[in-house]
């Protein structure tokens, strides 16, 4: 009795903690948290913007808020598609390195393109990749940029930005597994590019 | 990463008659190419991404993909960047909007064949109220009617036309066997391009083309040059954009279900 008390509860309490796991770990954001999350990420990212510090004080301000809110990782390791799994793991580390500094870069060259900004949240649309935040970014003197936001993740995150319709992260999986494929599916082969795009060959 | 504005950019303001005239040889020569023609990979990883990216015709796409962009080093850039650096911007809006305005019919007729009679009365009151100014001035946007995109290639999309092959034509950039007919559809649609030899405006339709393609250049430059500085295959990033992109506004035309009285009344 003692026994199948034990194992009726020893499997109770597996399956409860089976169906914990996922929860845990795909732990999307409701609309709310979203809405809040880009309130305060983006409030925090327009103050920098449009402080009157020089570009490269910015740019140090900004590179800690971007590590801490954008899952660079993540977007890395989407952007690979199916060649992540034959990179070694020397091979995946190194390429999530490069991969941070080409985003952080690509952001980092247009941070001085942002001044006297302010954002608008449109509107939150729940999506299988997590919330999708649709702001409006004013700019003085320009034509206003509509941008949608992915956020997903425990503690949310941004994982993909839209703009125009078309998904970042999307595009650059496309760039960087067309290259792949053109050069022999060979992982090392990208990391190479990434360096020579970084100016580090 | 941001290219994605170009791809929308690429159907406006171009020479008609010499994007229709050198896409249509390209076309051409498409049947007589069969080496440019990639064979589906045998490997079941290479094959899906292969579907996925509905593009048989790489192998000339790229050919033509790297003709266009060697022009854009050697002749559009230059322009682009000239007419950037010293046209005053309300010139350039003005221009802008000239080549919008003038392009309407063809949205208006779109709008209707694709069912959409808030759009269609959006575009037909845009023309009206633009053309009080001959096209120079976005009178409509202050009035309620904001400009959108609707072209014959996605009302086909919506009656369910199958898009087919991805092609990169110069001239006409990226777009689909579907989307290549629903330009000449589009510009059989602008009225402007009926206008007979020997009046004004024939010189006017050359000078507000020529002008909105300097424009085009102007808005395209800094996205082009992102794109070839930032991926790794500038090909497949912006086909990848630009698919998304025309399946983006395809979608929003389906979604489009508003009722016909604009935001104002």
């Amino acid at each position: 009795m003692m026994l199948r008390q034990l194992t009726r509860r020893t499997i109770l309490g597996a399956a409860s903690l089976f169906a914990l796991v996922p929860t845990l770990a795909f732990a999307a954001p409701s609309g709310d948290e979203a809405k809040a999350f880009v309130n305060d990420f983006g409030g925090k990212l327009v103050n920098v913007l449009n402080s009157d510090g020089s570009l490269e004080k910015k740019r140090e301000v900004l590179l800690p808020l971007l590590l801490a809110n954008v899952d660079v990782q993540g977007i890395g390791r989407y952007c690979l598609g199916r060649f992540w799994r034959v990179a070694t793991p020397e091979q995946q580390k190194l390429y999530l390195e490069l991969f941070q500094d080409v985003l952080l870069n690509a952001v980092m060259a247009r941070v001085g393109e942002y001044q006297n900004i302010s954002i608008r949240l449109v509107d939150t649309v729940p999506s299988p990749a997590g919330q999708k935040v649709t702001l409006e970014i004013s700019r003085p003197h320009q034509p206003s940029i509509m941008m949608t936001a992915v956020i997903d993740g425990e503690p949310p995150k941004v994982v993909d930005l839209y703009g125009e319709g078309a998904s970042m992260r999307l595009t650059q999986r496309s760039d960087y597994t067309t290259y792949l494929t053109r050069h022999g599916g060979q992982v090392q082969t990208l990391i190479m590019a990434l360096k020579h795009q970084l100016g580090r060959d | 990463m941001a290219c994605t504005g170009s791809t929308e950019r690429h159907h406006r303001g171009k020479l008609p008659v010499l994007s229709a005239l050198v896409g249509c040889l390209a076309l051409l020569s498409l049947s007589g190419c069969g080496s440019l023609h990639a064979k589906p990979p045998t490997d079941p990883d290479d094959l899906a991404d292969y579907k996925a990216v509905n593009d048989p015709y790489e192998p000339f796409n790229r050919k033509m993909f790297n003709l266009n962009m060697w022009v854009y080093h050697k002749a559009l850039r230059p322009v682009g960047h000239f007419w950037k650096n010293n046209i005053p911007q309300p010139i350039r809006t003005s221009v802008a909007t000239l080549n919008e305005t003038w392009r309407q019919p063809a949205v208006f007729f779109s709008d209707v064949g694709a069912g959409r009679p808030r759009r269609a009365g959006d575009s037909f009151m845009r023309f009206l109220l633009n053309m009080t100014t001959a096209g120079f001035y976005d009178v409509a946007q202050h009035l309620g009617y904001k400009q959108h995109e609707t072209d014959p290639g996605m009302v086909m999309a919506l009656w369910g036309i199958k898009s087919g092959p991805y092609i990169f034509l110069p001239g006409l950039g990226p777009t689909n066997f579907r989307d290549a007919a629903g330009y000449a559809i589009g510009q059989g649609l602008t009225p402007i391009n009926y206008v007979p030899r020997g009046y004004g405006l024939i010189s006017f339709n050359w000078g507000y083309n020529i002008l909105g393609t300097f424009n085009t250049f102007a808005d395209s430059t800094d996205q082009l040059d992102q794109l070839e500085h930032q991926s790794l295959d500038p090909y497949a990033f912006m086909r990848s954009a630009w698919q998304q992109q025309r399946q983006s506004q395809i979608d929003a035309l389906k979604a489009d279900h508003r009722a016909t009285t604009p935001d104002w009344y």
